[in-house]
């Protein structure tokens, strides 16, 4: 049996808790009047999932190809995701993908948009990888794919590949994007920092990252630390 | 009269999966055929001067276990002439203790080379054929991207004192640092373990080098080591 499955079947509390979300985030919906119907579900898929134009054309474009597969219920399990995307809760986001949305045919801004979870919680490098080379390979102008593809890298110890994956993210994030901007600045900067030791790039690298999120806490300290006594590992 | 006391050493160490534990086991046992002993040559050498694994063996004390002795079999076998593949199956090291398992079939560097030699056309079946010898070739002293930047060769050769050293260090870092943390899930302690390496591997030590760079090369000098003595031996 794989690791994965060993994993989700030996956890007891999963089932219960996993009921629980759904009940929450079904209310959320509910609270919203966002109930998916035959005559609405595409639409209620393409308005609540996403602002960014080119994420709600991918959408858009993967409805019309699988739309005899999808339906009232695929829309729903799509608003539970979105929910729980909200919510930030790891846990949930992976476990509500594997149940309800991997059984559909693969869709490359839903594995962009769960690929970090799957990643940060399950551990899954090789498959959060996998999925991200799929979404940017299909989703080519998504920064967010090269992002995470910069930070899988980084953690096999590919400095290079990490940078190069990261550069790709900064010729895509847009000034709307500024979280995320924030975040490819930074580790752009670090990686920068790792294959040249040159300091000065890095300080320019993370002011630019600040320039996005002024209240980069991390960024700040790394900043205040660069300037004075750098160390990687304390 | 007992010139040596028959010693069983047992240790503890923090792991974040049994993946990596398994691996380091590994790993230890990879140093060891590095390590010189009263003869000031190692396991490893013995074997490259004089092809002979049973002479190697011969000096195992009788304490070592039967499982531990076919590892070290196993791992003292003469290396391919062509395409390092037993190197997939070897730790690594430090720099990849915590990398989960991968194999050929996600070896897309040595898919793209491979690629690359069947798009090409050749005069003959034997300019083909040595073209394919110098791509294998090529591939085991090329940094790969998943070895974190070691090359086949490097990985083959296995880590000398100086690494095992290292290890030693990072692993004691590493339970003090993270054995009382909290972990969301099991992914979330890989990863927070990989990043914890990463900066490690980065930091310089009192003599100005960084682990990785005292790791590439002791790894190359062993290499180099190994090629001397097998060209004295030829």
């Amino acid at each position: 049996m794989s690791e994965r499955n060993r994993r989700e079947s030996t956890n007891p509390q999963v089932p219960s808790v996993y009921r629980e979300w759904i009940h929450l985030a079904d209310e959320v919906i509910a609270g919203q009047e966002a109930e998916p119907r035959p005559d609405n579900w595409q639409q209620l898929a393409l308005e609540w999932c996403t602002s960014n134009e080119t994420e709600r054309s991918a959408l858009a474009s993967y409805i019309a190809t699988y739309h005899k597969k999808l339906g009232v219920v695929w829309a729903r399990e799509l608003l539970r995701l979105e929910v729980l995307l909200q919510a930030n809760d790891p846990c949930a986001i992976v476990t509500h993908y594997k149940r309800a949305l991997r059984a559909y045919p693969r869709c490359a801004l839903i594995e962009a948009w769960v690929a970090g979870h799957i990643l940060r919680h399950d551990g899954e490098i090789w498959q959060a990888r996998e999925m991200c080379l799929n979404a940017a390979a299909e989703l080519p102008t998504l920064a967010i794919p090269f992002y995470e593809l910069g930070f899988i890298h980084y953690l096999l110890g590919d400095f290079a590949g990490a940078l190069e994956h990261y550069d790709q993210a900064a010729m895509r994030v847009t000034a709307e994007e500024a979280d995320q901007a924030a975040r490819i600045f930074y580790n752009r900067a670090m990686m920068q920092l790792a294959l040249t030791n040159d300091k000065q790039a890095a300080i320019a690298g993370i002011k630019e990252a600040l320039h996005y999120k002024p209240d980069y806490a991390q960024a700040k300290e790394t900043l205040r630390d660069l300037k004075h006594k750098w160390r990687w590992f304390r | 009269m007992i010139d040596r006391a028959l010693r069983y050493k047992t240790e503890t160490r923090w792991f974040p999966n049994r993946a990596s534990a398994d691996r380091w086991v590994l790993m230890k046992i990879e140093f060891s055929l590095n390590q010189p002993n009263q003869n000031k040559r190692s396991m490893s050498e013995t074997v490259w001067a004089t092809g002979d694994i049973r002479l190697a063996l011969a000096e195992l004390p009788p304490i070592v276990p039967l499982n531990v002795r076919r590892q070290i079999e196993r791992l003292l076998q003469p290396w391919p002439q062509g395409r390092y593949t037993p190197a997939y199956h070897r730790s690594g090291g430090i720099l990849n203790l915590f990398t989960p398992q991968w194999g050929e079939a996600q070896d897309e560097v040595w898919h793209k080379m491979l690629a690359e030699w069947h798009a090409q056309t050749f005069p003959d079946d034997q300019a083909r054929r040595a073209a394919r010898a110098e791509l294998e070739q090529r591939w085991n002293n090329t940094p790969h991207p998943f070895f974190a930047g070691l090359t086949p060769a490097q990985v083959m050769v296995g880590g000398g004192e100086q690494e095992a050293k290292l290890a030693d260090e990072f692993l004691n870092h590493l339970e003090e640092f993270f054995d009382e943390t909290a972990f969301d899930s099991e992914g979330d302690m890989l990863i927070k373990t990989l990043m914890f390496l990463r900066s490690w591997q980065l930091q310089p030590l009192s003599n100005g080098q960084t682990p990785q760079q005292i790791i590439l090369a002791e790894r190359t000098e062993l290499l180099n080591r190994r090629a001397r003595i097998l060209a004295e031996r030829a």
